[in-house]
């Protein structure tokens, strides 16, 4: 009995050690895609805050500027929601996390949702609970580039142009540390800028080209490009540190887990001992 | 020597090119336009076209092609771009092949019967790979 005991331990000892090497190369492969994603994100971001500082700087020395995209223009009515998931799960709740703030601000949403979703697992989630999925973008994340991110923008300026939508929501995740990530909800448009008395107006006059407007009405697309973009590469970052932490963690519980079992299958083998030895002893007392 | 101005090249991907210069020369919605130290500030928009940069000290001009955006001339000046490339980045290869798929694009089709938004993105696909088949080439401006 205890032989067939120290066997079952024994063929669970090998599939945890096998799992254990497949947690351990998966965290590995992780950190080193981390490496990288973080490289380009770091890039991406230092200069993200251009494009919004040379709107507001627009916004706060000149009058003529369209309303169309500022908030207060038009009632809300249709909301957009660009929901930035993974296509690939084993992230630990990164995925998760997205998916709940996002059904969240929906159900918080009385109109029917505008759905955008960028990554399978989003999509997947959205499907199965019969909601319209307007747009799906399942290109993998990493060595995105801007231009191929246009392709998701472009429609999204387009829709709120022609007034097919009336806001737009981003729900990403935000890389705060390689140890945590927080989910974020960002409104792109329409934006919500308010003349700030602190801001001192330039001290000479800008030449605008074509005209104020134009350069605007060029400035808030790009703007939500950037914005997007930056979403997605950010996304990517987090989805590599969550996947490196939750393959930690199984290579961790994996190790644990096969220390408990050696020491069960020890303590079989010497019951197993120590019973032989009681039977031999025993028989050699009952031929006295 | 001209005085110089810091000039940053961003686009959404990196820093392009950080450097003093003497003189950049971009192609505006208007026309070429230079720009060195202390210009009138001014927020243009610009067109697909080459960027002629002069640095500092240097009598050569570097030359690269920019895919539109805009310039923004303060104590520094800013160029904002979608994709930027120097004369020795560029593709030639592949900028031929856009040049020919965007021709056969225009003999196959009519302004007046074609999907609005492909006839401008071939309308760009053109205008792209001939400004970076200039910019291989050495570029539009005689050289001084």
């Amino acid at each position: 009995m205890s032989g067939n005991n120290m066997r079952d331990i024994k063929r669970r000892v090998r599939s945890v050690t096998s799992i254990e090497h497949i947690t351990n190369a998966m965290k590995l492969v992780s950190a080193a895609k981390l490496r990288r994603a973080k490289a380009t994100f770091e890039n991406t971001h230092e200069y993200f805050h251009y494009v919004t500082e040379c709107i507001e700087e627009i916004f706060n020395n000149t009058r003529e500027i369209p309303t169309k995209y500022l908030l207060g223009d038009r009632e809300i009515k249709t909301t957009c929601y660009v929901i930035i998931t993974s296509n690939r799960g084993l992230a630990g709740s990164f995925n998760a996390n997205v998916i709940k703030q996002a059904q969240a601000e929906i159900n918080a949403d009385w109109e029917k949702p505008y759905i955008i979703a960028v990554g399978s697992k989003g999509r997947d989630y959205f499907k199965r609970r019969d909601y319209e999925i307007s747009g799906e973008y399942l290109s993998p994340p990493e060595n995105i580039s801007f231009v191929e991110t246009r392709d998701i923008s472009k429609p999204i300026i387009k829709l709120f142009n022609d007034g097919e939508i009336d806001e737009v929501m981003l729900i990403y995740t935000s890389f705060i540390s390689s140890l945590e990530q927080r989910v974020k909800t960002v409104t792109l448009l329409p934006l919500d800028l308010e003349r700030e008395p602190g801001i001192a107006p330039l001290s000479r006059p800008v030449e605008y080209e074509p005209s104020v407007e134009e350069v605007f009405n060029y400035l808030i697309p790009k703007y939500v490009e950037i914005m997007i973009y930056g979403a997605i590469v950010e996304s990517a970052t987090c989805e590599h540190a969550a996947r490196r932490i939750a393959m930690e963690n199984a290579t961790d519980n994996a190790t644990q887990m096969i220390d408990d079992l050696n020491l069960y299958y020890n303590r079989a083998r010497q019951a197993a001992i120590t019973s032989e030895i009681t039977e031999i002893v025993s028989g050699a007392d009952a031929l006295k | 020597m001209a005085d110089s101005i810091r000039l940053e090249i961003i686009t959404p991907e990196k820093l392009f090119y950080d450097h003093k210069v003497e003189l950049v020369i971009v192609r505006t919605k208007f026309g070429d336009e230079g720009f060195m130290a202390h210009h009138a500030w001014a927020c243009k928009l610009l067109a697909i076209g080459e960027i002629w940069v002069q640095e500092a000290g240097s009598k050569d001009f570097k030359i690269g092609a920019i895919s539109g955006g805009f310039i923004d001339v303060k104590h520094n000046i800013t160029i904002f771009t979608d994709v930027a490339e120097w004369q020795e980045e560029i593709d030639i290869e592949r900028a031929q092949e856009r040049l020919d798929y965007a021709k056969q694009y225009f003999e196959t089709h009519k302004q007046a019967e074609s999907d609005e938004d492909e006839f401008l993105k071939a309308d760009i696909t053109l205008r792209k790979a001939v400004t970076r088949l200039s910019v291989a080439g050495g570029g539009s401006r005689r050289k001084r």
